[in-house]
């Protein structure tokens, strides 16, 4: 049994029933008191300022962590800093196993790209169908605490996020994390709405906003707290709800042609747009990461969704910097009047 | 006293301090400005602000300001420090306020180019109903005018007179331009159209971000507003009607006032 590192989501199910266990180095990375230091680290061995906090940090969180021997990177469906990332890792002696998701999401191609992967990991389909059972009663709870937060308003936008964040490796125990996931929706379902408790404020609509949080997960988690300071919550985490793969489906292959994250922007939008709907949300923050690609998607999702949106850049591990907090409350001032 | 009410706006920018003392004579009727000024905001912390608690005490008396009615702020120092003994509202608001007040119009996407800020509001019947700004750099700011012009050897408002023929500048940092700049002082450009140039690379910035942003007037306020070049690229660039307010640089402490008595009254 090893650790297998992971650049972001990909079928954990096979690192699973091959014994080994997965771990997300961007959780690693962000909830570790030295996350700014990572960045830097990278910077020191040569990485360009003008590149993605994330993809800096992920490299120094690997070689900080010897027992991490191999690494799954995802080749495509991801962004190309990921190709370069793996490389210096490769110079540094660990072991890549590449994983692409097909960018047309043809089920061909996604099944032999899982094949492959079985086949570098060791296993095969009888214990991945095997682990998807498993994996998928823990996803079950996750999606219990989503739809407490949109619906019965019980669970905070940070609570909502780490949760779901966490499905990508399952904290690389499955069964531990589903009893942490237990104990907190028992606590939850005795509390009181936030959407009462949440001080509004703001004056004009006297209610809390709901706001829905798109694009990868923020490099500074205190935004999910501020926002609550100033009478809004996060009730719908895009890419994090992704991750917790909420699709009925018992094929494996089908389920990760349904995560949206890693194939074309417009499947996302589709996906986005129903849960505006579902859960009423007042407005979107979309997230990108400075240097990224998706800061260009930013202008498809402004042209396609028909909901006020707020285009927040982040960059490096360091809190909420002064013009972000300018920006968030002038656009929660806005929604709010 | 016939409701007589003084209101002091102080709009606590990244490069400096503005202030605005108005006064509504009678209940009911319009302000009008009593004073305005403006100090290096970095003066001002040092000189006139002091910590207490989790606010910050600015020393009125010292500033030379009467006691007012009422105290509104705004600005960069919102997040960080709020004044004691007042309200404070978001930034994007006081302008929004202050350019409905100057300007007497209700639609309009309001422009705002400050000493690192670029602001671009979009307003419908008077209330914000989208917004862009800057992020993570200040290319297309007032700091990038004063650079320029101080390489060029030129005063704020010399540079502010040449938009014809603009040399093309393409750096996109304010800090590499001036070495850009340098290079075409050498190939032998006039200085008319260096200073053009630097204009011309300003509202090249800028249209970028107003393009989502329709309508038939532009409203133009910030310090960069008293650059006549730039109002003039601006115009021409966009195809919209230019409204420079009175006080372009004071639009957000008169939004403060305006704000200030909306909330008294």
């Amino acid at each position: 049994m090893s650790k297998i590192g992971l650049t972001t989501t990909v079928p954990v199910e096979v690192i699973y029933a091959a014994g080994d266990t997965p771990v997300d180095l961007n959780n690693s990375f962000i909830t570790s008191s030295e996350a700014m230091r990572r960045v830097e680290e990278a910077e020191l061995a040569g990485y360009p300022r003008n590149v993605c906090g994330w993809i800096k940090g992920l490299y120094s969180t690997a070689l900080r962590n010897p027992e991490i021997q191999r690494i799954v990177a995802v080749t495509q469906g991801d962004c190309s800093n990921t190709h370069a990332l793996m490389e210096t890792w490769q110079v540094e002696g660990i072991k890549i196993i590449p994983f692409a998701f097909p960018y047309d999401r043809d089920p061909d191609m996604l099944r032999l790209q899982i094949n492959k992967f079985m086949e570098a990991m060791g296993t095969d389909w009888e214990g991945v169908n095997r682990q998807k059972k498993r994996l998928d009663q823990v996803r079950a709870l996750a999606w219990e605490i989503d739809r407490l937060t949109w619906e019965e308003n019980r669970v905070s936008g940070f609570e909502n996020h780490l949760y779901q964040v966490s499905c990508s490796d399952f904290n690389g125990d499955p069964e531990g994390f589903a009893g942490e996931m237990q104990n907190f929706i028992q606590t939850a379902c005795k509390r009181e709405p936030l959407s009462d408790q949440v001080r509004s404020g703001l004056r004009g609509k006297g209610r809390e906003i709901r706001l829905g949080f798109i694009g990868v997960p923020p490099i500074f988690p205190e935004l999910y707290d501020f926002l609550e300071q100033h009478g809004a919550r996060v009730v719908f985490n895009e890419v994090q709800r992704q991750f917790s793969m909420p699709f009925e489906t018992n094929d494996v292959v089908e389920q990760y042609r349904l995560y949206t994250y890693p194939y074309q922007v417009f499947q996302r939008i589709e996906d986005i747009a129903t849960e505006i709907e579902r859960r009423r949300l007042d407005g979107i923050i979309h997230y990108t990461q400075s240097f990224c690609y998706r800061q260009i998607e930013d202008l498809i999702i402004r042209k396609k969704l028909d909901c006020p949106i707020l285009t927040l850049e982040g960059e490096n591990p360091t809190g909420l910097d002064a013009r972000s907090k300018m920006r968030l409350e002038s656009f929660l001032s806005m929604i709010g009047s | 006293m016939s409701g007589q009410q003084t209101i002091c706006g102080i709009d606590l920018g990244s490069r400096s301090v503005k202030i605005a003392l108005m006064q509504q004579r009678i209940a009911g009727e319009g302000l009008e400005i009593l004073r305005l000024e403006s100090l290096d905001t970095i003066r001002f912390y040092r000189e006139y602000g002091r910590k207490h608690g989790e606010k910050l005490a600015v020393n009125f008396e010292a500033l030379g300001l009467p006691v007012v009615d009422h105290l509104v702020s705004t600005g960069y120092g919102r997040n960080t420090l709020e004044l004691a003994g007042g309200d404070a509202i978001p930034e994007l608001k006081a302008h929004v306020m202050g350019a409905v007040y100057q300007t007497g119009l209700k639609d309009f996407t309001l422009v705002d180019l400050g000493g690192q800020d670029s602001k671009i509001i979009q307003v419908r019947k008077g209330k914000m109903i989208d917004f862009m700004t800057n992020d993570k750099c200040a290319a297309s700011s007032g700091r990038y005018l004063e650079n320029m012009a101080s390489i060029l050897d030129l005063t704020l408002e010399e540079l502010g007179q040449y938009s014809d023929a603009p040399v093309e500048l393409s750096s996109t940092c304010a800090v590499f331009g001036e070495s850009e700049l340098i290079g075409k002082i050498v190939e032998g450009f006039p200085l008319t159209e260096l200073a053009a140039g630097v204009n011309a690379t300003i509202v090249k910035r800028i249209l970028p971000l107003l393009r989502p942003f329709a309508g038939e007037a532009l409203v133009f306020t910030g310090g960069v507003a008293h650059n006549n070049a730039v109002g003039k690229l601006l115009e021409a660039g966009s195809g919209r009607r230019i409204v420079i307010p009175i006080e372009p640089q004071y639009n957000g402490a008169i939004g403060c006032c305006v704000e200030g008595l909306e909330t008294r009254a």
